[in-house]
């Protein structure tokens, strides 16, 4: 029985597996090595690693990524370790998830109207006499929108990691004399880092890559990977260069999911299993 | 008088180059408790499931009221299992769980509501049908997995270690329960665990297997009293083994002395060990007993002190007495001719059941 | 140790201010009598009547939940049998590198699937509309079904499996007494899942819709990019709620299955409690 059923159940998943997964993949690779009229080139990746603007626009969005990077971690790792401690702790953490169900899209343009300039945060300096700001647009609006849609990606994860630790070993660490301290720096740290890895990883990648919100809120000053695929494929049809870049964010990727190891919670995975 | 509904015949059973069973014949007669006895790995769960047809035998017959059922599927045998882990399906509650088997047999609902509470009732377990599995404790789960068991009236129920899940307490009183139901019942139970206790405990006959072959069948008494090799006796019970050989008929020598016995049928000077069960040694003031031994160490048990000596060659004595020993204290021990039992070396068993039958039937 | 515990609630308090202000933000000025983001001029529903009177923009909120509902259940059936040919893999090369292949559209960033499937369609020629989204959004959410159903799957004991035989149930009444109940927890969990990656769903769509389609997440990004509608703050305020509504459900039923667990572990313990005290 198992031989023929089992093939009957791979019939619909393989043929998604080899259309939309692998064929995919591999015509956007064969994409990027055609120019813009169609002919078989070696140009487009020629053109990436000569013009200084596509090295330079790389290492800008990679340098972007670890900025948000940054500062969601900075944010989320004390939020995750609080939370674990609190009584009602999965209340609180259904109200860490409930903001990732509202459409991406509607919070950055929530932004829109907090940082223009008679906007929320301007009308709050106007109180103290400050006059008004140029937020929007700015390389700080994006991080910190980029970081504030980031944040609860990165909390779940470090959480379910802080939350598997053994109170036996925290225990431990007191009873062999560690103050509360050191217990935080050699115990729980070191046995939180899958979470942090995890987390890393789900924003990382997509930071990268989050095209409407440089559009949106980075004005066009900041230029992601993700924005220049974008332009490339929509804005100026040059796919063959768009493949490029893509190629070169798969690469990005492959980077990061080795360097934050195998253990990969997908970020709305883990929403679902608080 | 008894007929046997199950038997097994030169059951060979492999995995690649593994061998998990050695020529296993086995007969099950209608109505008796048996219970396959052995460490883990030593394939009673492969006949277990080999029966119940969870797998094929490499070679040999599987027979079930004579007939040949190697090729009838497992959902087809008229036995049933109740599995070490229960296997209760969690997505339904009790009544669903017991009712399972009827409604594939498409048993008419007032029947199929009749006879779970029947089963339900047989177990204990009346008015928990519309309870959910999860919210069963362990005992309770075990008592529905017999009542979803023994609902469709098999002629033989399998048991694959029912009891290795509960506590001590628990397990005494589900053994008590087991023999009675299948007394009640009056259907084959093949019981299988590595508690000896267990099996002596509950069963009409035990097989006692290792290593993939039976070592040994019979009543838990006759196993006990009368084990054919250092395997049985080390496994079931305590007890002291030791080396020695056979003058002749009625008399053997170990630990440098000559003993009378109740053993006979073998030849002069054959090496054979000795069994001495510590319940069987008594332990008296040097000069009145048979072996003189310096006391080690003693733990009490509560009905008994287990206690461990040596003798002059260097021999560990495990002794049950009454009486508290000091430690250090130099004593004898003492025992009877009927308290030694004589074990050859490399004996079958059928040659060990005639030996003994020889010398036996002349008494 | 007591000052410092406050410390943490002060953190969390913020954190959690921080996280709703926008939201909170911009579902207030859904009332304001205005017609940008500032200074709350009075209040109002008229951006709310406006909205529920917008034809365009409720045929796209029809188009946006047919396309989230059709591709999550063609998504749950298509993964649900994924999930069963790779638990009933047995090579473990085989089924790891299916796994990973699978895993593949988690990963990816949002913009080469887009990207790559609208290669994809343009190199079989499909045309981009109602269909091709339709499509992308069924294969972006076929791994998360089978990530969601496999779990089951391997909890399932073959000893379970094994019981229903013995009971004498046959290979399809196995599957649709035993398996298919006992997964079914998991493939709502999938169905569920795929649901909101569907509604969430933007830069995919994004890529891969012509002109003649729109979903919610690309005629908000449109209008955005306009600049301030108060249309949108409406729009906000009804899918809050509803993100709320489809949030407690969801939990409510997670809850609801702990309880059970806890319950469970209770009677374990006043079980062995009344052995130590008849003892």
């Amino acid at each position: 029985m198992k031989k023929s059923t089992n093939a009957a159940y791979y019939i619909p998943y393989g043929f998604w597996l080899i259309f939309f997964v692998i064929a995919p993949v591999v015509l956007i690779i064969y994409q990027s090595f055609f120019d813009i009229n169609g002919h078989f080139t070696l140009s487009n990746y020629q053109t990436y690693f000569s013009s200084g603007t596509y090295i330079l626009m790389t290492v800008n969005s990679v340098w972007y990524a670890f900025v948000i990077t940054f500062f969601t971690l900075l944010v989320s790792y004390p939020t995750a370790y609080f939370l674990h401690y609190t009584k009602h702790k999965q209340l609180w953490l259904l109200l860490i998830i409930l903001p990732t169900w509202i459409n991406l899209l509607l919070k950055a343009y929530a932004f829109i109207g907090i940082f223009s300039q008679d906007g929320g945060i301007n009308s709050f300096l106007g109180l103290f006499g400050i006059p008004a700001q140029q937020i929007l647009f700015t390389d700080f609006s994006f991080i910190f929108v980029a970081a504030y849609i980031e944040i609860p990606f990165m909390i779940l994860p470090i959480f379910n990691s802080v939350e598997e630790l053994n109170e036996g070993l925290v225990n431990a660490s007191r009873d062999l004399g560690a103050s509360s301290w050191q217990t935080f720096r050699q115990v729980i740290v070191p046995m939180t880092m899958s979470g942090v890895k995890a987390g890393v990883q789900a924003v990382f990648i997509p930071s990268l890559s989050l095209f409407m919100i440089t559009r949106l809120i980075g004005g066009n000053r900041v230029i992601t990977l993700g924005t220049a695929i974008e332009e490339h494929f929509l804005t100026t049809m040059n796919w063959g260069m768009g493949s490029t870049i893509g190629v070169v964010l798969i690469v990005a990727m492959f980077i990061i999911m080795f360097l934050t190891g195998e253990r990969n919670h997908h970020r709305k995975e883990a929403r679902h299993e608080n | 008088m008894s007929e046997v509904i199950v038997e097994l015949k030169h059951v060979n059973k492999m995995y690649g180059q593994t061998v998990v069973l050695k020529d296993i014949n086995i007969e099950i007669e209608q109505g008796k408790f048996y219970t396959l006895l052995g460490p883990s790995g030593s394939g009673k769960t492969t006949i277990l499931r080999a029966i119940a047809g969870f797998l094929d035998v490499t070679e040999g017959d599987v027979l079930f009221e004579g007939k040949r059922i190697n090729d009838v599927p497992a959902n087809e045998r008229k036995v049933n299992t109740v599995f070490q882990d229960y296997a209760l399906f969690p997505h339904m509650n009790v009544f669903d769980n017991v009712a399972y088997g009827l409604r594939i047999r498409k048993v008419k609902k007032d029947d199929i509501k009749n006879r779970v509470e029947a089963a339900l009732k047989m177990v204990r377990l009346t008015g928990y049908d519309s309870r959910e599995i999860s919210e069963l404790s362990g005992g309770q789960q075990q008592r529905v997995a017999i009542a979803r068991a023994i609902v469709l009236e098999p002629q033989v129920l399998l048991l694959d270690e029912p009891l290795s899940a509960l506590d001590a307490k628990l397990r005494k009183d589900m053994q008590y329960e087991l023999r009675e139901l299948q007394q009640r019942l009056g259907i084959t139970f093949l019981f299988v665990t590595h508690d000896q206790e267990e099996a002596l405990a509950l069963s009409d006959e035990i097989f006692v297997m290792n290593d993939g072959k039976v070592q040994q069948s019979g009543t838990p008494v006759d196993i006990y009293d009368e084990p054919i090799n250092h395997f049985v006796a080390d496994f079931i019970g305590e007890s002291n083994i030791i080396a020695g050989h056979m003058i002749g008929d009625y008399r053997v020598e170990f630990n440098g002395k000559e003993f009378d016995s109740v053993d006979a049928g073998m030849k002069p000077n054959e090496p054979v060990e000795v069994v001495l069960r510590p319940e069987d040694l008594d332990i008296t003031p040097v000069g009145e007993g048979k072996v003189t031994v310096e006391v080690d160490t003693q733990l009490f048990r509560g009905d008994y002190y287990e206690i461990v000596a040596y003798d002059r060659l260097g021999n560990e004595w495990l002794v049950h007495s009454t009486n508290p020993a000091k430690d250090g204290e130099t004593v004898d021990l003492t025992f009877d001719a009927e308290d030694i039992h004589v074990m050859r070396l490399n004996e079958s068993e059928e040659d060990f059941d005639a030996r003994l039958e020889s010398y036996e039937g002349d008494e | 140790m007591k000052t410092k515990f406050k410390w943490s609630h002060l953190y969390l308090v913020i954190v959690f201010i921080l996280l709703y202000l926008p939201i909170m933000y911009l579902i207030t000025y859904s009332f304001s009598d205005g017609s940008r983001m500032t200074n709350f001029t009075g209040f109002t529903f008229k951006h709310y009547a406006a909205l529920f009177a917008d034809t365009r923009m409720i045929q796209i909120v029809i188009d946006t939940l047919l396309v989230a509902l059709l591709s999550s259940l063609v998504a749950t059936i298509i993964g649900t049998l994924g999930a069963m040919a790779i638990n009933t893999t047995s090579r473990s090369v085989v089924r790891n590198s299916v796994l990973s292949l699978n895993n593949i559209l988690m990963v990816s960033p949002d913009v080469i699937i887009g990207a790559s499937f609208l290669i994809f369609y343009t190199a079989l020629k499909i045309p981009l509309g109602f269909g091709s989204v339709l499509m992308s959004h069924i294969a972006f959410s076929i791994p998360i079904v089978v990530l969601m159903v496999l779990p089951k799957l391997q909890e399932m004991s073959q000893s379970m499996l094994d019981a229903a035989r013995d009971l004498g149930s046959t290979n399809g009444q196995i599957i649709s007494r035993v398996i298919f109940p006992f997964i079914t927890p998991g493939i709502f969990s999938g169905f569920f899942m795929a649901f909101t990656y569907s509604l969430d769903d933007f830069a995919v769509t994004f890529f891969v819709t012509g002109n003649g389609f729109q979903t919610l997440s690309v005629e908000i990004y449109a209008r955005a990019r306009q600049g301030i509608d108060l249309e949108i703050n409406a729009l906000s305020g009804v899918m809050f709620i509803f993100a709320l509504l489809l949030v407690v459900g969801y939990y409510f039923i997670q809850t609801n299955n702990q309880s059970r667990k806890a319950k469970h572990q209770a009677l374990e313990e006043s079980e062995a409690l009344a052995h130590e005290t008849t003892h």
